[in-house]
């Protein structure tokens, strides 16, 4: 740790490993949380009906 | 076109107009022996032929309340037919500089003629003018379908479009006249790209403006990936490009960065630039067409999600495999390589939830080339990601880097995936756009897929014989212990190949050509009856129903 | 109604922030670190910049896009070695702005081919590349024997290089285009300012062939000859 470039290194080869992890549990987390279900649902089937005019 | 603007519009794009003007004296004048000269007067030229556009309608009465009960189409129309345009120029270019690496004395003797100019001109051409067009052509389309939301006003769209297209012309010309920073798919220089900064942050900002807009909470699927594609593209651009320019009247300009920094922020950008605009970009237009086009929804909105924060975060990582055994350290080259693997995850989620959202819709593919295109990109899409993690694994990237690989893989991926959705979405959009009843013919919508996959498979598996056959012999040591073949030795292998290449390229032409045709014919056909006309667009089932060739 | 827009608003914008959040961080990570490098780089303290000369021929290699079909970046493999030349030290393009390692060989590698060849080989070889070796598929660059070269503005591209680091002097800005002449007129007064401020090892010759002449040959021919050799710290690594 003799240098800020080591320094560095080193928090670019520790930091990214946690950083996966929590990413892909929050976004996990995120889709599969129940009650979001039904609004993933909903975006799906949206695009095919009911979109001939703005909504104004 | 511009009637559709209000009066305070036509002001305001007046003074922008005026201000692109001077802006170009500006550079005609201090540029006087310099190309940016040149440059300047291009400009000028596009501007005041747009003032005099805006001028010729200002008598034009201000535009009904009643648009505001249909989406603003203008805009999509224009940058798909830009698009084609670019496609056409763009592909053309890239059969010349094909046949060039086969018999190179097919040219003239003039710098713009030469190999290393039209090169760029054909990457540039395909990637922003053509991809880059339909991205903002489809996007607004699809946010406002999305949102159920019109644009938030008529001017902004029309600068991004056209701003973006001053931006594709001043990149092209600059590259025949020799201005070019060097950097790959980031060659157009210093002020350039200043102004493409001035019309992607407006495009970002009509794009956040429209969400706002919109009424359902969630935010469709397909408007992530172009938000990311918009949001990424704006900072790889910037940070990349950080240049100091000779001065105001000289187009060359030197890059902040030198050496292994350099390489690794290039090439950051440069993967990147495949991740967000060649990927990302793309898949949004997958996530809306496919499914619409197949009348179903998505397989799995939740894997579509998985895969977008797959997609953005790991991506990010794995530019430096573009930099095995080269001076960047190696700690740096293997994270590359990790994150490249791991990225086949999100990929291939992204491909198989598009081909399972087909399930119950294959008769569809059969009979509709617009769909089958669609489907073929996701195949591509899906080969295409597991190539390119596998080059990335440093053993194979030692063969395969700096040979004809890289060339038919990014050719799979350009050819096969980007171009093929592409002309899928387009084909979708042109007869709903235009309120036709379907494309002029399907039958020649048939013919350019099969021209389209037939040139696909000619380019790439040449390419790929090639390029190994390359990387093999450059390695190949005699019993004695000394390499068994001279450069040249490898070079006259490549010969067959660059003419097979060159036919390749020449079907994908032609089917883009025949692609042209069929639009413009569309487009100068009969709309359909006034009756149905209000909507402003037409519903999904009612374009089930009139599936081409069912 | 407008309570509801801002709620709605905040929320892509919390998309837009989170994409760039999540999108930056892997390239800081990896990037980062390279701007500290230069305390843990090979040191090449013998190492000289670019003459004007060569610096306006480095700016042809890029104008013709030279780059697209020729890599300067011989990798760390035993093939490429015994082809082209010790490995390729990150030191030796520092003062490359932008660097030209490339991405693609359809020709050979190019950076170790300063000396390689003699100027006499290189000119005859742009203006007829088929003439020296038959299959080969490069263009002909015989208009830049043509093309006088411009020289007028080098000062102001040494500001612009000392601007974005590269440690050119005063004297060497102020002396720019002079020097420019003088290294492809050997001989003169200006010939010795070249030596004087870049080194006694500095290529002074007319590079072209046609004495009294400069072209955009003699740049490019001066650039060539020039690459790989801004230091011998590539040579001394090797041969430890």
């Amino acid at each position: 740790m003799d240098s800020p470039h080591d320094t560095l290194v080193l928090v670019s080869k520790t930091f990214g490993l946690f950083y996966l992890i929590a990413l892909s549990v929050a976004v996990l987390v995120y889709v599969y949380w129940p009650s979001n279900r039904r609004k993933f649902d909903r975006a799906a089937q949206a695009i095919l009906q009911g979109e001939d005019k703005p909504w104004r | 076109m511009v009637a559709q603007l209000t009066k305070s519009e036509r002001q305001v794009a007046l003074v922008i107009l005026l201000a692109l003007t001077i802006v170009g004296l500006i550079f005609a004048g201090a540029g006087k022996d310099d190309p940016i000269g040149v440059h300047g007067f291009l400009i000028m030229a596009c501007a005041i032929a747009a003032i005099f556009a805006v001028i010729s309608a200002s008598a034009e009465p201000e535009p009904s309340p009643e648009r505001l009960d249909t989406y603003y189409d203008d805009p999509s129309k224009i940058g798909i037919v830009l698009a084609m345009a670019w496609a056409a120029v763009g592909m053309l270019v890239g059969f010349w500089v094909a046949l060039l690496l086969a018999f190179p004395d097919l040219t003239f003797d003039a710098g713009w003629a030469s190999f290393g100019r039209l090169r760029p001109v054909h990457t540039s051409g395909v990637i922003f003018g053509f991809g880059g067009n339909a991205l903002i052509a489809t996007s607004f389309y699809v946010m406002q379908r999305t949102s159920r939301a019109r644009l938030p006003d008529q001017l902004s769209p029309l600068f991004v479009l056209f701003g973006y297209n001053l931006f594709c012309l001043l990149a092209a010309t600059g590259y025949l006249m020799g201005i070019t920073q060097s950097k790959e798919y980031a060659e157009p220089e210093w002020y350039a790209d200043i102004w493409l900064v001035i019309v992607w942050v407006t495009y970002l900002v009509l794009y956040l403006r429209t969400l706002a807009r919109r009424q359902e909470p969630h935010i469709y699927v397909a408007n992530w990936y172009y938000l990311a594609f918009v949001l990424v593209v704006a900072m790889l651009h910037i940070v990349n490009n950080l240049a100091v320019p000779v001065g105001l009247g000289s187009a060359k300009s030197y890059s902040l960065f030198s050496g292994v920094q350099d390489a690794m922020t290039q090439w950051w950008y440069g993967h990147n630039a495949v991740a967000f605009f060649l990927t990302a970009g793309f898949l949004g237009m997958m996530y809306y067409y496919l499914p619409k086009r197949a009348g179903r929804p998505l397989f799995s909105y939740r894997m579509s999600i998985i895969s977008f924060w797959g997609i953005t975060f790991l991506y990010m990582w794995a530019g430096s495999h573009h930099l095995h055994y080269t001076a960047l350290p190696q700690w740096v080259q293997t994270l590359g390589m990790t994150f490249s693997v791991m990225l086949l995850v999100p990929s291939w989620s992204a491909a198989a939830n598009a081909l399972l959202t087909l399930n119950g819709a294959w008769h569809k593919v059969r009979d509709d080339a617009t769909l089958r295109f669609m489907m073929v990109a996701a195949v591509f899409y899906g080969l295409t990601t597991f190539e390119g993690s596998f080059l990335a694994i440093r053993p194979v990237n030692a063969l395969s880097h700096y040979t004809d690989w890289t060339v038919g893989h990014v050719h799979a991926g350009a050819l096969g995936w980007v171009a093929m959705i592409t002309f899928g979405a387009i084909y979708a959009s042109v007869p709903w756009l235009w309120k036709r009843d379907a494309m002029y013919s399907a039958r020649l919508v048939e013919v350019h897929f099969w021209f389209a996959v037939t040139g696909t498979i000619i380019y790439v598996i040449s390419m790929w014989n090639s390029g190994i056959i390359q990387g093999l012999m450059w390695r190949t040591y005699t019993p004695e212990g000394t390499l068994a073949y001279s450069f040249v030795d490898s070079l006259i292998e490549m010969h067959p190949y660059y003419i097979a290449r060159a036919i390749g390229g020449l079907f994908f032409l032609i089917g883009t050509l025949v692609g042209c045709y069929n639009i413009w014919m569309t487009v100068r056909g009969e709309a359909l009856p006034a009756a149905t006309e209000p909507a402003g667009d037409i519903p999904a089932p009612a374009i089930a129903a009139r599936q081409p060739a069912e | 109604m407008f309570g509801l827009h801002y709620k709605l608003e905040r929320k892509s914008i919390g998309l837009a922030l989170a994409i760039i959040g999540i999108g930056s961080i892997g390239g800081l990570v990896e990037i980062a670190p390279l701007f500290t490098i230069d305390q843990t780089v090979e040191d090449a303290p013998g190492m000289r910049v670019y003459t004007p000369l060569e610096l306006a021929g480095r700016n042809i290699y890029v104008r013709e896009g030279c780059y697209a079909c020729h890599s300067q970046m011989i990798r760390t493999l035993r093939d490429e070695v015994e082809r082209y030349g010790p490995y390729s030290l990150a030191v030796e393009s520092k003062y490359d702005h932008p660097m030209l390692w490339g991405s693609k060989r359809t020709g050979p590698d190019l950076a170790r081919i300063g000396g390689k060849y003699s100027d006499q080989w290189h000119v005859a070889h742009f203006v007829n590349p088929r003439e020296i070796v038959p299959p080969s598929v490069m263009p002909s660059y015989a208009r830049l024997l043509r093309n006088p070269l411009r020289t007028d503005d080098l000062g102001r591209h040494l500001r612009a290089m000392r601007a974005v680091g590269v440690p050119y002097t005063d004297d060497m800005i102020a002396n720019a285009t002079a020097d420019a002449i003088g290294q492809a007129t050997p001989g003169g007064e200006a010939a010795d300012g070249v030596s004087k401020r870049y080194g006694e090892a500095t290529n002074v010759r007319v590079f072209d062939g046609l004495p009294g002449e400069l072209t955009e040959m003699d740049a490019l021919v001066a650039y060539l000859q020039i690459v790989g050799r801004l230091t011998d710290a590539a040579y001394k690594t090797a041969g430890k």
